[in-house]
């Protein structure tokens, strides 16, 4: 379908295989700007199925987008849903993902001119510039996680690039903000909590391989918030820790 | 008096201000009813002179929000998928989070006891009128003080809003402003 914006000349932040993300200027200055994901057309599908699951992932992220914001959980706030031009806006968030604070470089990312970071990055120079320790970061982390799952959301891609810590004003509060649900979906099921939390622990393991003991800080937070909902849920991620994200179909 | 949004994108420039202290929301209300219905040249001269949005100003929280239902009513003129008869009546439909369009205008629009208006104009193309004729309409037809929009967050009417946005109690205004946003943003997926 027709875009009616005109994103080639905006900034590109960063390009995935389903989407493109872009720091675009919607509304006429000052309003801030605005962060927007293209789902662009797929040339290797069927142009009817495309466009179908196109505008159904759309509806679905901008959704869940909208009942995490209900629940309390830490998202950006949706500012604009085109689904025939596959356009998702929300808020732009001023400040950096978990992953390169913990020193693990950004995936994916294009590279900024003005981005003078060099190829070393130093997780203790980011940690200071905004003002946490590790084991805070790792709290913040469990925390948002816990009040997720308590609204019975599933993230569906929880890595560590996915998660924002904000740049704190003055003295508030560090705010870690979720980001990118597009997989993510309603559930009650502790299987789905369970490898939600297993997902992300995999991916500590293999971005941040010194950081693995932190992990067990997530998972302390995260049981302080779901109470006495966390025993299912611990004793289900045993299980999936020995069988892995996928549940054998057999029998 | 009058703020000016640029949309290039839309070929569009929206001139926005804010009222308070008004005294005729009944008369504006009435003239709006049937400047619909008169024919004629003088019809056309009256439509021209309401040819606004008139939104309830304690309901809208932010700029922010105001855009962001702007650019909902843009999108839709510029796809020609308007849900309403009119770009300023599909704002207000954008505000409210039903599909209604009558309980859209009744609880968005200007009421007979408004007392604080926020007044929407979308001209597309940018040139089709002049801001000079704006204020001048908007001078002879608005009673009440023209105030900068920055006065807009003080005028909310948090009460109306948690019931029409069925807001979540004991959560600071900053959240529930989030959360406001977020459902005018998200209106087409919802």
């Amino acid at each position: 379908m027709t875009t009616v914006f005109k994103l080639d000349d905006a900034d590109i932040i960063s390009q995935g295989a389903e989407a493109k993300v872009y720091h675009v200027q919607l509304h006429p200055s000052p309003s801030p700007r605005i962060c927007i994901k293209h789902r662009f057309q797929k040339t290797y599908r069927h142009p009817t199925l495309d466009a179908q699951l196109s505008r159904s992932r759309l509806q679905a992220e901008s959704r869940v987008l909208v009942r995490c914001l209900r629940a309390g959980v830490n998202v950006p706030v949706v500012r604009l849903v085109d689904l025939d031009g596959g356009l998702l806006g929300t808020e732009w968030i001023d400040g950096m993902s978990v992953r390169r604070i913990l020193g693990g470089g950004d995936e994916g990312v294009l590279e900024d001119d003005d981005d003078d970071d060099v190829a070393e990055e130093d997780a203790d120079e980011h940690l200071q510039k905004f003002a946490v320790t590790k084991d805070e970061l790792m709290r913040l982390i469990g925390h948002e996680i816990g009040k997720l799952h308590l609204a019975d959301i599933i993230h569906g891609d929880l890595t560590t690039s996915n998660m924002m810590l904000r740049t704190r004003m003055a003295d508030a509060p560090a705010q870690l903000v979720l980001i990118d649900f597009g997989l993510a979906f309603n559930s009650t099921l502790v299987e789905d909590k369970a490898v939600d939390l297993y997902v992300l622990e995999r991916a500590f393991a293999s971005t941040h391989p010194d950081s693995e003991p932190l992990y067990a800080t997530v998972l302390d937070e995260y049981a302080r918030v779901l109470g006495k909902a966390w025993d299912p849920v611990k004793r289900r991620l045993d299980d999936v820790r020995l069988r892995g994200r996928k549940r054998s179909m057999v029998g | 008096m009058l703020s000016s949004y640029n949309y290039p994108a839309f070929n569009s420039l929206a001139h926005v201000a804010l009222f308070d202290n008004v005294t005729n929301a009944k008369e504006l209300r009435s003239r709006l009813i049937s400047a619909a219905t008169m024919s004629g040249p003088d019809g056309e001269l009256e439509r021209e002179a309401v040819n606004f949005a008139f939104v309830d100003a304690s309901l809208v929280v932010s700029e922010m929000h105001l855009q962001t239902a702007l650019l909902f009513a843009l999108l839709a003129d510029a796809r020609t998928s308007l849900r309403t008869k009119t770009v300023h009546s599909e704002i207000l439909w954008a505000l409210n989070p039903t599909n209604n369009i009558s309980e859209a205008i009744r609880r968005f629009g200007v009421s007979d006891s408004t007392t604080r208006l926020l007044v929407v104009r979308v001209c597309t193309p940018p040139t089709s009128t002049s801001p000079e004729n704006i204020e001048t309409a908007l001078r002879t037809g608005v009673a009440g003080d023209a105030v900068p929009l920055s006065c807009l967050s003080s005028f909310t009417d948090w009460s109306k809003l948690t019931k029409y946005y069925k807001l979540p109690a004991g959560v600071p205004h900053e959240r529930l402003i989030q959360i406001v946003e977020s459902t005018v943003g998200a209106k087409s997926a919802a």
